[in-house]
């Protein structure tokens, strides 16, 4: 919006014919015909014109279509293509997890970006063998991201306990601790698995209705 | 240092509460003791033979007994030893040596936590490698393995 913007005003004036009918009322606004698509033509508008069009416009789009069809789609093609995980490592799957955002297979071309405090993250990797001993760190940190947050379990030893299912010490399966979306198998898994659950995880969030 | 100077010097200090010193491949020798006189031991082991590294506390569970045993370093003679000594298994218990050698703090909280001997006068007897609340001793062997779903149960919100 503010890009259009700026070209708005970098427009030679138009001519006074062309700006009386872009802020005509907004009936008069051609909108396409294609069902679903919301699109609004907006011809060379000044910003102070620009921003009150472009607000009605969106706003009766709103009220005739409904406001999570409009909405929805949008938070969620924000949310896939900005997944932060936390910057956690348990285990050796660690190891793959940093070789997955180094620069062979650079996972930050889908938006993924580690994090160091859970408080900016809305994806937890549980990359590496869970302890009774660190289960309610786990826990924790789960709980201090905010709303959205997802959980992908990376590894055997997160999806079920791995060789250590029967210690005394090991949690087997983080799924008892946490509500895990996407579970990637593998010991450890390449970073290559670690981006195809990454991706699987983005279509997860592409189908969210809620 | 051989066990023959380790016997020699440690007699006097300890009399019969020293059960022995016999030969152990790479230390100056391994001492058996009397658990009445664990912190005699400890004292004269640190402060007149010059042990004053601990490098690690131990337990095994012997089934009928319990061993808990102190692998001591000397700068001055560059040798380890080996203390040892016997606990019965119906109460297994032994004076700490955290006030000789601080280092013995979670040594001995690990080998509490794992074959359960108690270390009388310890500082901070706590959980160290399990979470709070942990009630097993997952290195004795009268511990089974657990089913992940018993285990769960059992020490969940702890």
């Amino acid at each position: 919006m503010g890009r259009l913007t700026a070209a708005a005003t970098e427009l030679p004036v138009p001519k006074p014919s062309a700006v009386a009918a872009a802020v005509a009322p907004l009936a008069a606004i051609p909108v396409l015909q294609e069902p679903g698509v919301p699109f609004i033509e907006i011809e060379a508008l000044r910003a102070k014109e620009f921003i009150p069009a472009a607000k009605e416009a969106l706003s009766s789009m709103i009220a005739e279509q409904g406001q999570s069809k409009l909405i929805r789609p949008m938070f969620n093609w924000a949310s896939r293509n900005s997944l932060f995980p936390l910057h956690w490592g348990l285990a050796c799957c660690a190891i793959e997890f940093a070789a997955a955002f180094g620069a062979r297979w650079d996972a930050e071309r889908f938006g993924v970006v580690p994090r160091s405090s859970p408080r900016q993250c809305d994806l937890l990797i549980v990359n590496g063998t869970v302890t009774w001993k660190v289960a309610h760190k786990l826990i924790t940190l789960y709980e201090q991201m905010p709303e959205p947050k997802w959980v992908i379990a990376m590894g055997n030893c997160a999806t079920g306990g791995g060789p250590f299912r029967t210690a005394y010490s090991v949690v087997p399966g983080v799924d008892k601790l946490v509500p895990v979306d996407v579970y990637i198998a593998g010991c450890p898994p390449r970073p290559e698995a670690l981006l195809d659950g990454i991706l699987r995880l983005e279509q997860l969030i592409r189908e969210r209705k809620e | 240092m051989q066990p023959e100077d380790l016997s020699r010097l440690l007699a006097p200090k300890l009399g019969d509460r020293l059960r022995g010193v016999e030969p152990f491949v790479g230390t100056a020798g391994r001492v058996l003791f009397d658990r009445a006189g664990a912190l005699d031991l400890f004292r004269a082991v640190h402060d007149e033979l010059g042990f004053t590294h601990l490098s690690m506390v131990g337990g095994i569970d012997w089934v009928d007994h319990r061993e808990v045993f102190y692998v001591v370093w000397s700068d001055a003679a560059r040798q380890y030893a080996i203390l040892s000594t016997d606990v019965p298994a119906d109460d297994p218990r032994v004076e700490s040596a955290s006030p000789v050698w601080p280092s013995a703090n979670w040594h001995e909280r690990e080998t509490w936590e794992m074959v359960d001997v108690t270390f009388d006068h310890h500082p901070d007897i706590r959980h160290l490698l399990m979470p709070d609340g942990y009630t097993f001793h997952p290195l004795l062997r009268s511990f089974k393995l657990h089913e992940p779903e018993e285990l769960e149960v059992k020490t969940r919100h702890v």
